[in-house]
């Protein structure tokens, strides 16, 4: 039997696998590594974060993450426990994931750190400290490459001098070409701040504080709502295949603008997908396609495992794949939760002008904010939308087309040339009620 | 036809009574009635999406338990209760359209298993109005519509779900029945093939001409159970069971007949295959046609007062 050659070349990971991903989303992946540190030291599960009590008040020294972009180098420096030595040396410079390795919830496929070192720049330097122990390594990319062999030197350090110190920091420099091009163009550290921002909305504040560029990051909520009695949010919540799903369709409160609409999709906590409009979500297909009058739409699909692996994300974390069996499910239930809430908004432009709309546009200006956790703590039901008790009607619309000269005609008859059509026809109505009808 | 299925299906050991039955009744609720004094079932929605005809259709419910929702089936099929199974009759009177295609999508993605999904459709070539929809800039006083626009509005209604390798040629007026069916058929699957544990069983493939003609299709949407359950029911036993949607529809064909020759053939039901009458000439063909549903007819008399 002859064997054609299947080996694993060092270049296509560093020049070929790097070119999918951007600048911007190899640095939250190695926020997500830092956060994932935090995750297990603390044991937070996601269902606790977006779910449970309120973590904001809590005791827990919130994690540090600090990011530095500038032309000279990439940093990201945590304070959020470190990495144990023989995770370093077992686990943290493969490619993909042991089966027995514990897997943060973020670091999903085991690529992300690497991807990251080998796309931004030749010079990496890396020391983790975790309380009781602590390594060391320096690498020049382009020098490994030529090696054989897939190990990585390592010098093993101290430890951290106590547990609030105990974290991990990541220097990459001698910036590939591209790389300082992109962050010289200007640009790219906003472009963190405002990704961050929209990824980590559930983690922000809650458990870690992270700083671009000696800048905060304040979270960038999903805003749903409902209001008391008026409008309750469409809610659904199962297992598939041990995956959790939760999610809720609204309206969501305050003005609004078209961008911030559409779903938002979590995989164990971090947004993959903000404010999509497009057929991932339905749009254009199943459901219509997104028009500026259903910019208070708003849904949130949750989605966590033990397993990251069994996520419907992509390698990227940026988009959906589409042919997980939980999201194919899950997609089919976001579209059937959304179509009463686009009719309740299309019934804010009835077809039938003399139709009343206020009572629906108050309903939509009425809406109050409300968490995802209080949500999704109710039994599943679909959008309702409760009028308020109706005064009884009195009083009805009487609209019609006129020609010009029947209504000069009047005018000159009644010596009032300045009478509009409409006090013309209340006269005209008036005066056959009295003529032809009666008093009575 | 339906209901005798519905009690066969009780039989069975599905609790019919206790279903919620959710159909169009529009101002004469003949499902409705039926469904309530042959069934016995009790939890009744009817759906009506025209505003204006609100009075009325409340002023027309035949029971106190029946409720009407003034909202589309896409506004209230989502909201079904998940706990609940039920019967869903979509009996829409135009041609295929993709608002249907939706409310099929919604019923099959949240129907408990044991639920009955049926929809009906009318299977005539799309009217100028219904084409305008297709293309918007369509003068109907330069043009007769054909196949070609034919295929051009289903595309539009429904390029998803269409085979691949259609031409002109299979949107002949004799082939829309067929490119329906087809339609139907991909999108209950569409939507059931991500639902773990249950499947959509087919058991009604109706053709009929009412004014127009019009398919009725549907199923049961189950797991191991329900498919149990229908397997062993006598169900599977009758002419009009369609247990696969390859499988030519069950066409009522109802013969032209007189009060008086029913009568008389009626006595002679269920007849033997080559069975014709004495006393007056009637084809063996439509002596069967009337053999496979003299049993679903209802009586109806005429009566000058």
């Amino acid at each position: 039997m002859r064997y054609a050659s299947a080996e694993v070349r060092k270049q296509f990971f560093i020049e070929m696998f790097t070119r999918d991903i951007s600048l911007e989303d190899c640095v939250l992946d190695l926020i997500d590594n830092s956060i994932d540190s935090y995750l297990l030291k603390n044991e937070i599960s996601i269902s606790q974060l977006i779910f449970g009590p309120d973590q904001s008040g809590a005791k827990r020294e919130p994690g540090r993450i600090d990011v530095t972009c500038n032309e000279r180098q990439i940093r990201v420096v945590d304070k959020c426990g470190g990495i144990p030595r023989k995770r370093a040396m077992d686990e943290i410079f493969c490619f993909g994931h042991d089966p027995g390795d514990q897997a943060g919830k973020l670091g999903a496929y085991g690529v992300g750190m690497k991807r990251a070192l080998f796309k931004i720049g030749n010079k990496v330097d890396i020391v983790s400290r975790t309380a009781k122990e602590g390594f060391e390594v320096s690498l020049t990319i382009d020098d490994w490459a030529k090696e054989e062999g897939w190990s990585v030197p390592i010098k093993f350090v101290d430890g951290a001098t106590s547990e609030r110190q105990a974290g991990t920091s990541i220097t990459i420099s001698d910036l590939r070409k591209e790389v300082a091009l992109r962050i010289k163009e200007g640009g790219v550290p906003k472009n963190i701040l405002d990704d961050a921002a929209t990824t980590y909305p559930y983690f922000l504040d809650q458990c870690v504080k992270l700083r671009i560029n000696d800048v905060d990051v304040p979270p960038k909520p999903i805003s749903l709502g409902e209001s008391d009695g008026v409008v309750k949010a469409a809610r659904e919540k199962f297992d598939y295949n041990g995956v959790k799903v939760a999610l809720a369709a609204t309206i969501a409160p305050g003005l609004r603008t078209s961008e911030e609409a559409g779903w938002n999709i979590l995989c164990n906590g971090r947004a993959v997908v903000r404010a999509n409009k497009d057929d991932l979500t339905g749009w254009g297909f199943d459901l219509a396609s997104f028009q500026p009058k259903y910019r208070s739409f708003v849904g949130l699909a949750s989605f966590e495992s033990d397993q990251p692996l069994s996520l419907p994300w992509t390698t990227t974390k940026r988009d959906i794949n589409r042919e997980s069996g939980v999201f194919i499910h899950t997609r089919n239930l976001m579209v059937t939760m959304s179509k009463p809430i686009l009719t309740f908004l299309n019934s804010q432009y009835p077809s039938n002008p003399a139709t009343e709309v206020g009572d629906i546009r108050e309903a939509v200006e009425g809406v109050k904010a409300v968490s995802f956790r209080e949500i999704a703590s109710k039994p599943p039901a679909g959008f309702s939308y409760t009028p308020p008790r109706k005064k009884e009607k009195r009083t009805d619309w009487v609209r019609f087309q006129a020609p010009i000269a029947l209504l000069d005609k009047v005018r000159r008859h009644l010596r009032r040339p300045s009478l509009t059509p409409s006090d013309i026809g209340k006269h005209t109505l008036e005066h056959f009620v009295k003529t032809e009808c009666g008093t009575d | 036809m339906i209901v005798d299925a519905l009690q066969r299906l009780q039989q069975a050991g599905f609790p019919i009574t206790d279903y919620q039955y959710t159909g169009f009744g529009a101002i004469y609720f003949v499902d409705f009635i039926l469904f309530h004094k042959l069934l016995g079932m009790s939890k009744l929605l009817s759906l009506e999406r025209a505003a204006g005809l609100e009075r009325r259709v409340k002023f027309n419910k035949p029971f106190k338990c029946v409720e009407v929702e003034m909202m589309p089936a896409s506004a209230a099929i989502p909201n079904l209760s998940r706990d609940t199974k039920h019967i869903v009759w979509l009996d829409y009177d135009g041609v295929i359209h993709k608002d249907f295609l939706s409310d099929i999508q919604s019923a099959v993605t949240v129907l408990a298993p044991g639920s009955i999904l049926l929809v009906t459709v009318d299977v005539e070539p799309p009217e100028d109005l219904d084409y305008k929809e297709a293309e918007p800039s369509f003068d109907a006083s330069n043009v007769v519509l054909g196949p070609k626009h034919w295929m051009k509005y289903f595309e539009f209604q429904a390029s998803a779900y269409l085979k691949l390798g259609l031409s002109e040629s299979d949107f002949g007026r004799a082939q829309l029945p067929t490119r329906t069916a087809e339609i139907l058929k991909a999108s209950f699957t569409r939507s059931i093939v991500s639902r773990t544990q249950v499947e959509f069983l087919p058991m009604f493939n109706f053709l009929y001409k009412d004014s127009h003609w019009m398919l009725s299709m549907g199923g049961l949407i189950g797991g191991a159970t329900e498919k149990r359950r229908l397997r062993n029911s006598t169900l599977r036993d009758t002419k009009y069971f369609r247990g696969d949607f390859g499988a030519p529809p069950f066409e009522i064909a109802v013969p032209r007949l007189t009060r008086k020759e029913r009568i008389y053939l009626d006595r002679e039901m269920p007849c033997a295959d080559n069975w014709v009458p004495k006393e007056f000439d009637l084809d063996p063909d439509e002596v069967r046609k009337y053999r496979d549903i003299y049993r679903f007819l209802p009586a109806f008399a005429e009566i000058l007062v």
